[in-house]
C-alpha cells in the first residue's frame, strides 16, 4: 500500500513532463511567441480549502483562487499599490460613505454570463447576508477583517457592519455603500475573498449550502470544490483534492490572455519531497523554500525569486507590567539586543532587520523613526538611569510553532536572553504552546514581554500598526494616547497623499513611545525550474501565473 | 559450594551480620575480577568527575549565545578552538555536553533516590504487615504498572509543568512501583528462610527481626535494581527534555533537550546529534553494565 501513491505521482508527473514537451513543441512549430503554451506543475504545500474566496483565509486557496477569478481592484505586480481590475475607476464620495465603481465594459464569466454591476451586488449582498456557520469568524475571516459585521449578526459581539448596501445605477457603475468613512477597505477589496463570481454559478452550485462547525465547516454545495466561475485568465477543468487542481487557460479573457495552456496544483505536503520534487522534474516550481535548501538548488541551476518582506517580527512589551511601564527600561531592552547578528544567524538572506511595526514596501513607512541600535553600554546606562534595581522580566515565547516572521521561536529567545543579561537584566524564562495557550495569554494581558509577529493580509498600513495599535488591547497595555488619535485619523482620511504622511507621524510617535521592538522583516524564497519565466512575486502573495511561460 | 561459602553458611546461622559482611566481601572480589563490570566503574567513574567539575573542565561559557558565526542551517564545525563546533546558537559544543553531565546525573541520581526512598518504604509496609496492607499497597503498584512507564511520566511531568524537578518526580514515580515490589517480595523469601524462623522461636521481637534481618538481608537486590534504575532514569529524562517537558529555559544544557533541537539541522550538521546521543548511551551503559556485574556477584544461582 504504501507504494501505491508514490506511484501515482510518479505517473502525473511523467504525464505532465510529457504535457510540458508537448506544449513547447507546438510553440517552436508556429515560431508564434516563442513559449506560448505548455503545462506548468506548481507544487503546493496543501490542496485549497475551497476554491470560493468567501470561505478561505489561507495562502494555498488564494493561490489558485487568484488564477479562476478577478477582484474589483488589485495590487499591482511585485507591489502593494492598488490598481484596477474588473474596476477600471473608482471613487469616493466627499463624505467617504459612497465608492463609486465603473466597471469594465464587456467582460464575461466562464459560463457566458456577463459580469456587470448586478452580479457584483449579488456578490457583495451575498456576503453581508452569510448566516448560521457563514458567520464564524474563520469561515469567513476576510469579510470580518474588513467588513466588521453582517446583515443579521448573529454573535452579540459583532460590531455593526461597515458595509452597508451596493447600488447598481446601470450595468457597468456599482456604488458601494458604508456606514462609515474607510480608507482602509479599498486594499482589503484586493484580496481574493472579494472575488466576483458568476451569480448564476454561485446559486446553482450550491455555494452558500454551509453546514457543520466554525471549525470544521462542510460545504455542501460544489461551487468551491468542483465548479468554480469567475472571469480570470484561467478556468477550472478539475479539482481532485489530494492529487491536483488543473486549471486550463481561459480563450475568451477579456485582457491578454494566458500564456500557459494548463496549470496544475498539485499539493506535496513535506517540504523537503517539494524539493525533491522539483529536482526531479515532477514540478515546475514551489514557495516557502527552506533557508537551508538554497544553497543546494541555486548550485543545482533552479532559480531563486524572493518574495518583497510583507510581515514584522516584534518584542512586545505589556506596558501595564512593571519594570516596562518605565520608558527608559523599554529603551534599555532596545539597545541591548543584537538584532542583526539574530536576523543574519536564523533567517533567510534577503531578511532585513526591522526598525518599525509595519515592512518598508508599505506607504506610510517612515525613514526618520526614532532608532535603537545595539550598545550594550548605552543599556546599561539607561538602566541605571531609569532607578529600577535588579530589573526582572518575565519573558514569554510560543512552542510547538514556526512562522516566516519566527522560523525558531526558541532560538530567538535564547539570543536575545542572553542580549539582556549581559545588559544586566534577569531573565524569567516562561513557555506556553503556541495554539490556544500562548495567544490566549499574550491576549489577555497575562505575558509582560514576549515574542510575536504578523503577516500583512493586504496592502495597508491599518493592517499592521492599526491592528496592532488604534484601540487599547491588554496585550500591550496603555500607549500614550496621540498613538490611538493618530492612527484614528489616518485610517479615515481619504486622500492618498495625506494618508501617507499621517502613517509616518504615526510610526514616529509609536516608536518615540516603544511599545515593543520589532526586530525582522523575512522574505520567503520561491524556486523555479530554469525554464520557467514571467513569475512575480507579490508581497501580500497576490501572483497572476498569467504572465508565466515555459522558454 | 566452596568451603568458604560452607563457612560464611555456617556463621550465618549464629552472625547474620557478619555472614552478610562476608558476602559483600566475596561479591566485591568476583566484581574486580568482571571485566565488564570494571568497564562499566571508569565509565561512570569519568561521568562522575566531569560532572563535579564541570566549571573547571569547560572552556567555555554554555549558556550565553554568540550568533557571530552562525548562518541558517551552517553552524562552524570541530575546529582548535571549539573541539566539536558550535551549536545552532554559536555556543561550545563540548562546554554544554561537559555541564549537561552535570544534568543528566543529578537527575538520575534525584529520581532514583526518590523512587526507591518511597518505593522502598511501601514496600517494607506491605512486606512486614501482611494482610490487607499488602494487598492494598501491591494492588496500588499494579494500578500504577499497568500504565506504561513513559506514558506516566510524561502524565506527570506535563501535569507539573516544564521544569527539572517535575521531570525528577515524573521518572520517581515510574520506578515507585519497581523498588516496593522487589523489596516486598524479597522479604517474603527471607520471612520464610530457617534463619528467621530460628531467630522467631528465640522469641525475639517482630519488629526486631524485620528491621534488623529480614530487611537487611533483603537489600542485595534493591541495591543491583538502583543502579539498573539509574541507567534507565538518565534516558527516561532525556526522553521528557526530548519531548519538550524539560525547563522552560531552552539554554539549560540538558542532553536529552540538545539531541531534540538537533533535530531541525540534522541535514545539514548530523555531528551535532551524535555527541549528546553519545554522551546519553556511554553514561548509561555505564551504570548498566555495573548493575549487571553486580547482579551477577551477588546472585548465588549464577556464581561459577
Amino acid at each position: 500500500m504504501r507504494h501505491r501513491p508514490a506511484a501515482a505521482v510518479g505517473l502525473l508527473a511523467l504525464s505532465a513532463s510529457l504535457l510540458a514537451a508537448c506544449g513547447g513543441d507546438d510553440s517552436g512549430s508556429e515560431g508564434g511567441g516563442g513559449a506560448a503554451g505548455g503545462t506548468l506543475v506548481f507544487g503546493a504545500s496543501a490542496d485549497p480549502v475551497s476554491l470560493d474566496g468567501a470561505y478561505t483565509s489561507d495562502g494555498e486557496s488564494a493561490r489558485v483562487q487568484r488564477q479562476i477569478f478577478e477582484t474589483l481592484v488589485t495590487t499591482a505586480p511585485g507591489g502593494t499599490e492598488i490598481e484596477p481590475l474588473l474596476a477600471t475607476e473608482y471613487t469616493p464620495s466627499d463624505d467617504g460613505l459612497a465608492w463609486t465603481f465603473t466597471l469594465r465594459d464587456g467582460v464575461q464569466f466562464h459560463d457566458g454570463t456577463p459580469m456587470d454591476a448586478a452580479a457584483v451586488c449579488f456578490n457583495f449582498d451575498r456576503w453581508y447576508n452569510f448566516s448560521g456557520v457563514q458567520q464564524s469568524s474563520s469561515v469567513s475571516y476576510y469579510w470580518q477583517t474588513v467588513f466588521s459585521g453582517y446583515a443579521q449578526n448573529e454573535d452579540p459581539e459583532l460590531p455593526q457592519s461597515l458595509y452597508a448596501s451596493c447600488e447598481a445605477p446601470d450595468a457597468t457603475t456599482a456604488v458601494i455603500n458604508l456606514t462609515s468613512p474607510s480608507s482602509s477597505f479599498l486594499a482589503g477589496l484586493a484580496l481574493p475573498a472579494f472575488s466576483i463570481a458568476s451569480p448564476k454559478a454561485l446559486e446553482e452550485f450550491g455555494a452558500d449550502d454551509v453546514s457543520g462547525t466554525g471549525e470544521t465547516p462542510s460545504f455542501d454545495g460544489t461551487f468551491g470544490t468542483t465548479d468554480a466561475v469567475g472571469t480570470g485568465p484561467f478556468r477550472l477543468e478539475s479539482n481532485e483534492p489530494g492529487t491536483s487542481v488543473v486549471l486550463v487557460r481561459n480563450e475568451d479573457y477579456w485582457g491578454e490572455k494566458a500564456r500557459l495552456e494548463r496549470l496544475i496544483f498539485q499539493p506535496i505536503a513535506d517540504g523537503p519531497a517539494r524539493r525533491q520534487a522539483l529536482e526531479a522534474g515532477q514540478i515546475q516550481g514551489y514557495d516557502l523554500v527552506d533557508p537551508a535548501d538554497l544553497g543546494a538548488l541555486e548550485s543545482g541551476g533552479f532559480q531563486l525569486l524572493e518574495r518583497p518582506a510583507f510581515n514584522v517580527g516584534y518584542l512586545a512589551f505589556n506596558t501595564a507590567k512593571p519594570p516596562l511601564d518605565n520608558p527608559k527600561v523599554r529603551q534599555a531592552v532596545a539597545h541591548a539586543l543584537n538584532r542583526q547578528a539574530l536576523v543574519d544567524a536564523q533567517y533567510p538572506p534577503g531578511s532585513e532587520v526591522a526598525k518599525e511595526f509595519m515592512p518598508p514596501e508599505l506607504f506610510g513607512y517612515a525613514e526618520d523613526v526614532p532608532e535603537y541600535p545595539y550598545d550594550v553600554e548605552r543599556a546599561k546606562q539607561l538602566l541605571a538611569e531609569s532607578g529600577v534595581a535588579n530589573p526582572t522580566i518575565e519573558f514569554f515565547y510560543p512552542t510547538d510553532v514556526s512562522r516566516p516572521y519566527m522560523p525558531n521561536p526558541e532560538a530567538n529567545f535564547q539570543a536575545f536572553t542572553s542580549d539582556l543579561e549581559a545588559a544586566g537584566f534577569t531573565v524569567t524564562p516562561r513557555s506556553a504552546p503556541w495554539n490556544p495557550e500562548y495567544l490566549d495569554t499574550v491576549q489577555s494581558g497575562g505575558a509582560s514581554m514576549y515574542l510575536l509577529g504578523w503577516t500583512g493580509d493586504f496592502g495597508d498600513p491599518d493592517n499592521f500598526v492599526g491592528t496592532f495599535f488604534r484601540t487599547q488591547q491588554a496585550a500591550w497595555g496603555p500607549l500614550a494616547p496621540e498613538i490611538y488619535s493618530q492612527l484614528e485619523a489616518a485610517r479615515t482620511e481619504g486622500d492618498l497623499e495625506a494618508r501617507t504622511a499621517a502613517y509616518e507621524e504615526a510610526n514616529r510617535t509609536i516608536m518615540e513611545f516603544l511599545p515593543g521592538v520589532p526586530y525582522v522583516h523575512t522574505s520567503p524564497s520561491l524556486a523555479f525550474a530554469p525554464n520557467v519565466s514571467g513569475y512575480e512575486p507579490s508581497p501580500v502573495g497576490l501572483e497572476e501565473f498569467a504572465s508565466v511561460s515555459l522558454g | 559450594m566452596s568451603l568458604s561459602q560452607v563457612e560464611a553458611a555456617d556463621t550465618a546461622l549464629e552472625h547474620p551480620e557478619e555472614a552478610s559482611a562476608g558476602l559483600t566481601r566475596d561479591a566485591f572480589r568476583r566484581l574486580r575480577r568482571n571485566p565488564l563490570a570494571i568497564v562499566g566503574a571508569s565509565l561512570i567513574t569519568v561521568f562522575v568527575l566531569v560532572a563535579l567539575f564541570a566549571p573547571l573542565l569547560a572552556p567555555y561559557d554554555p549558556v550565553a549565545s554568540d550568533l557571530t558565526d552562525i548562518r541558517p542551517g551552517q553552524f562552524p564545525g570541530p575546529s582548535r578552538e571549539h573541539l566539536l563546533g558550535l551549536d545552532e546558537q554559536g555556543r561550545d559544543e563540548l562546554s554544554r555536553l561537559i555541564y549537561g553531565a552535570r544534568y543528566s546525573l543529578l537527575i538520575g541520581v534525584v529520581s532514583t533516590a526518590m523512587g526507591a526512598t518511597v518505593g522502598l518504604l511501601l514496600g517494607l509496609l506491605a512486606g512486614a504487615f501482611g494482610g490487607w496492607v499488602d494487598s492494598l499497597v501491591m494492588r496500588a503498584m499494579d494500578v500504577m504498572l499497568a500504565v506504561p512507564g513513559l506514558l506516566l511520566a510524561i502524565g506527570v511531568a506535563a501535569l507539573l509543568g516544564r521544569s527539572i524537578t517535575s521531570i525528577m518526580i515524573a521518572v520517581a514515580v515510574v520506578n515507585v512501583p519497581v523498588f516496593a515490589r522487589l523489596l516486598r517480595s524479597s522479604m517474603l523469601v527471607q520471612g520464610r528462610s530457617d534463619y528467621v524462623l530460628s531467630t522467631r522461636s528465640l522469641g525475639v521481637k517482630r519488629r526486631k527481626i524485620v528491621l534488623g534481618h529480614v530487611l537487611p538481608n533483603s537489600l542485595a537486590p534493591v541495591i543491583v535494581q538502583a543502579t539498573l534504575v539509574l541507567a534507565t532514569a538518565i534516558v527516561e529524562a532525556a526522553g521528557l527534555a526530548y519531548l519538550g517537558l524539560g525547563s522552560e529555559d531552552p539554554r539549560i544544557p540538558e542532553w536529552g533537550r540538545m539531541l531534540a533541537v538537533t533535530n531541525a539541522y540534522l541535514s545539514s550538521e548530523p555531528l551535532l546529534a551524535l555527541w549528546p546521543g553519545l554522551a546519553i548511551v556511554l553514561s548509561v551503559l555505564g551504570f548498566y553494565l555495573l548493575g549487571e556485574a553486580l547482579r551477577e556477584a551477588l546472585d548465588p544461582k549464577l556464581r561459577r
